[in-house]
């Protein structure tokens, strides 16, 4: 089962920005998108396809067990609209990515929207801020 | 869910103010907008609304439809709960996403459905946010196993760019999402009646006057889903286009559905949808669906995303 994480509300600009469409083939089925999981640890891959990119994180929990987590995005062309390119992410890079966790509580977490208007999720890779 | 605020122009002032500054943010690229596309010669960006918004244009050309139109950036371009006039929602802008309905049920501006419609679309398990979203992995949509998007669900989900050619006898209609191609003939045939059905059908266009070119469609294969939303079709399909040009950088699409094997009525799928002209030198970046990449996104993160329950 999943090692706990801090659950954060996400508040303020998801609220003001929260009227437009927040994603394009997930969402509330699938992930709780009101709340924040911030993902950190090393990257194991980074999956630039369709019909979704996604990064494989290790998490190392208290204990020292290590939870292998997978962040989802968009289409590599969406991702390609705000920024994201193949080499956004390598194995070995140190993130903090903040992600709406998946509902069934499984260390699975989601970006959102690629839409250039929708609030963008902090991203943090080897200590530099890659979007806010 | 997601909570909306209640104050929509708050909303939209908020979205308004906060593009310009997430765009001018950006490290790794340079930022999507109308002088920023120029500079990139290759996989060219898509310019933001902020950018053309307003902007003057010079007059419609008479009788050309032709170049590189860019839909994605109007918010309804990708049109993932469905055909923009009708999205699979119970509530206005991406509420009414909390899935797993079989029918439309107290959606906003429901389609009107006959007895073979409605069974039809009960059997659509669609991934797509909407009242009817089941988790992507026990979805059935035809588009997420990689089969063709077929028409006119190229228009009426991921509108994104398109490049229509035209030529003395055909337009030619490139259609970036998934890589679709269709030929509008313009050579004053008629349609054939009792086709072989095609995904992309077959269509024939021609000038109602000299800034508006109408085309229709038959012969549609209904394996094809209509939009993101499972809304399903009969090979008694037919599609009108209407091709708006407005002025020289803008045109408006209108996209109505008939088909009284499944709908009691016809619907506007899109209606006066605004296209903008993009430069010549605009390089459409590759957006092919493969089925190995499918199912290792959903072997990966596909079935690891499901409710408990539902596991295969």
């Amino acid at each position: 089962m999943i090692r706990k994480l801090r659950v954060i509300i996400f508040a303020g600009v998801a609220l003001l920005a929260a009227c437009v469409p927040l994603f394009a083939h997930h969402g509330g089925a699938t992930y709780e998108t009101d709340k924040s999981v911030i993902v950190k640890g090393t990257v194991t891959e980074f999956v630039w396809s369709n019909p979704h990119v996604f990064v494989k994180v290790d998490v190392k929990g208290d204990n020292g067990n290590v939870v292998h987590w997978i962040v989802e995005a968009q289409n590599p062309v969406s991702m390609m609209q705000i920024g994201w390119s193949k080499n956004t992410f390598k194995a070995g890079d140190e993130v903090e990515i903040d992600a709406m966790p998946a509902k069934n509580g499984n260390p699975v977490g989601f970006l959102g929207s690629s839409s250039p208007t929708a609030p963008r999720r902090r991203i943090v890779i080897n200590g530099k801020q890659f979007q806010p | 869910m997601s909570k909306c605020s209640k104050l929509p122009l708050i909303a939209l002032l908020a979205g308004m103010t906060i593009a310009p500054i997430v765009v001018s943010a950006q490290s790794a690229q340079p930022a999507a907008g109308g002088d920023q596309a120029k500079q990139r010669v290759w996989d060219s960006l898509e310019p933001i609304k902020p950018s053309y918004a307003g902007k003057k244009s010079g007059p419609a050309p008479r009788r050309d439809i032709s170049g590189i139109w860019d839909a994605a950036e109007q918010d309804g371009g990708r049109q993932p709960s469905g055909a923009l006039e009708h999205p699979a929602l119970t509530a206005p802008r991406g509420q009414g996403v909390e899935g797993g309905r079989p029918d439309e049920t107290g959606i906003m501006r429901p389609l009107h459905y006959t007895p073979l419609g409605l069974e039809a679309l009960k059997a659509n398990k669609p991934s797509g946010p909407s009242v009817r979203q089941v988790p992507a992995a026990l979805a059935n949509d035809p588009v997420d196993q990689c089969d063709p998007i077929g028409f006119p669900r190229m228009e009426l989900f991921e509108l994104r760019t398109i490049e229509l050619v035209q030529t003395s006898t055909q337009v030619v209609y490139l259609n970036q999402f998934y890589g679709n191609f269709r030929v509008i003939w313009t050579d004053g045939r008629e349609l054939p009646t009792d086709p072989e059905l095609r995904w992309n059908g077959y269509s024939v266009g021609k000038w109602e006057d000299d800034y508006t070119f109408v085309v229709e469609t038959v012969g549609l294969n209904p394996r094809s889903w209509l939009d993101h939303a499972g809304r399903p079709h009969s090979e008694d399909l037919r599609v009108e286009e209407r091709f708006h040009r407005v002025d020289h950088d803008n045109m408006e699409l209108t996209v109505t559905i008939y088909d009284p094997k499944m709908y009691t009525e016809p619907w506007q799928g899109l209606n006066k949808f605004p296209l903008h002209l993009q430069p010549p030198g605009f390089d459409i970046s590759e957006l092919l669906c493969s089925p190995i990449d499918y199912a290792e996104y959903n072997k990966q993160v596909g079935s690891a995303v499901l409710p408990a329950t539902d596991k295969k």
